[in-house]
């Protein structure tokens, strides 16, 4: 995982990539979850607030909700992990990311995240 | 405080994720459950069921009690032969469901669900007034591996096993110098054996498998994929598919219910007419016709209106399609074939009703 992405108790992450924003969940969450073999991401263009659920994944034992670390509107979707979800699992796929907004977050919706760092200390 | 089996010490040192399950801190998986889940249906898998219960049924009136008791003809049982159970109250719903071994004349093992021990022993006890019965309950001082796959009976021929059980049987055996107690059962469709082993003995016997087992591509299996594998196999999960408000004729376990048992036992006159009649529902299998998962809790629909409810739900791993269990209103109009509805957040997913088990059984054709 990038070294520079913030991250959310929940375990999702963000990280800013070229003016937009990927979003996905941590290698921890990952490895929590087990088999993952169904995600359910929203349509390009769709928008969120901060915390609201915007995907669904599922492991082989259940599905959690996916939310949002900062508001904003999605502007592509990782197709590859809807078609192919297991791939969220294998150590050498490089894109894990689900999507990538557009935001105008500003620095209050930043303040609870956590650096990847920080992050890693409180899930271990 | 959870309770832990004497194996539980092996299933952290080989890096399970450990759950609690039923009271008992359990490993769900050790690698992946799909992994595992396909290992017991190629190879061998060993399991850790030892938070399973074991009581023991003696005395002069142990055939009539038991006869009382359960649906199923005891009588019928001859020695060292197992019947499928279903505990019963008085209204015929299921209090628990068994497998009771007929190990001798006036003695009886019962395996029991580890959550429902409790209640399993308080009805028991409640119906043995009048019986000379003595109920012991042995749970904790016996552990239970389960070995179960194809290539299961080639693993325990190899460790000079000279003859198996047959099918639902159960025999004294003896491996590693160790005694114990073999039966041809398991809780995944696949051929196998579970074996009862006491306490003292069965991390050695657990090493010693693993290691014979190796070059049959042996892997330890977590509750995880157990739970795969049984509804694959369409075999009811005890509080998922089975509770104290269904019979074994809603619950699609007549097959189960000898129709000529002269006894009378708890629950008979409803589930005498339910036979004929019908239950107030009925269990159904589904696969999904999308890629989404029902999962248990999940409300069944047709033609907009509320049908039933999924009760065990997930992923085949061998048909790569999403299947489940679910109780329906017994209408006419919906069987094999027809095409229902899962609301799964907030949309409804088409899903056909599809016969049960999901995958082939292969556990039956096996000789003795």
């Amino acid at each position: 995982m990038n070294e520079n992405a913030l991250c959310t108790k929940t375990h999702e992450y963000v990280l800013e990539q070229g003016g937009k924003y990927e979003i996905g969940i941590t290698d921890y969450a990952i490895e929590q979850l087990g088999d993952i073999v169904f995600i359910e991401l929203p349509e390009v263009g769709s928008e969120f607030t901060k915390n609201e659920a915007f995907a669904t994944i599922e492991s082989v034992k259940a599905a959690s909700e996916i939310y949002m670390p900062i508001s904003g509107k999605i502007a592509e979707i990782n197709e590859q992990l809807v078609n192919s979800p297991e791939l969220l699992n294998d150590e050498n796929y490089e894109e894990k990311w689900l999507v990538k907004i557009v935001s105008a977050a500003d620095q209050v919706e930043f303040a609870d995240l956590l650096d990847y760092s920080d992050y890693k200390e409180e899930v271990e | 405080m959870t309770k832990q089996t004497f194996l539980h010490d092996k299933h952290i040192k080989l890096g399970a994720k450990m759950v609690d399950f039923a009271g008992w801190h359990m490993p769900v998986q050790y690698s992946s459950i799909i992994e595992e889940h396909k290992t017991v249906r190629e190879s061998v898998g060993i399991f850790d069921v030892s938070h399973m219960g074991e009581l023991i049924v003696t005395g002069e009136d142990s055939l009539p009690y038991l006869n009382k008791i359960v649906p199923q003809d005891i009588s019928k049982l001859i020695d060292k032969k197992a019947v499928y159970c279903q505990l019963t109250n008085k209204q015929g719903g299921i209090i628990d469901d068994l497998i009771i071994y007929k190990i001798d004349e006036n003695k009886y093992l019962i395996i029991a669900n580890a959550s429902r021990i409790d209640e399993d022993l308080n009805w028991m006890v409640r119906n043995k007034v009048g019986f000379d019965v003595n109920i012991i309950n042995e749970s904790h001082n016996y552990s239970l591996l389960a070995v179960q796959g194809p290539k299961s009976a080639e693993l325990m021929y190899s460790l000079g096993i000279q003859e198996l059980p047959g099918f639902f049987y159960i025999k004294r055996g003896e491996l590693f110098n160790i005694n114990l107690w073999i039966s041809r059962t398991g809780y995944t469709g696949e051929d196998g054996v579970e074996i009862l082993v006491k306490n003292e003995f069965s991390e050695y016997l657990w090493d010693k498998l693993l290691e014979a087992g190796e070059k049959f591509g042996i892997k330890p299996i977590g509750l995880g994929a157990r739970d795969t594998l049984r509804l694959e196999a369409a075999l009811h999960l005890y509080g998922n598919d089975l509770d104290e408000d269904t019979t074994p004729v809603e619950a699609g376990l007549s097959w189960s219910i000898p129709k000529d048992k002269t006894d009378d036992y708890n629950g008979k006159s409803i589930i005498e007419t339910q036979l004929k009649t019908g239950g107030m529902k009925k269990l159904i299998g589904l696969k999904m016709l999308d890629r989404n998962i029902a999962r248990h809790g999940y409300d069944v629909y047709y033609n907009n209106e509320k049908v039933g409810v999924v009760t065990s739900g997930g992923i085949s791993p061998i048909r790569g399609d999403n299947i489940a269990l679910a109780y329906i209103k017994p209408l006419d109009n919906l069987t094999v074939g027809s095409t229902i509805q899962i609301l799964i957040r907030d949309k409804l997913h088409n899903a056909e009703i599809v016969k049960r088990p999901f995958v082939e059984k292969r556990n039956k054709e096996i000789k003795k």
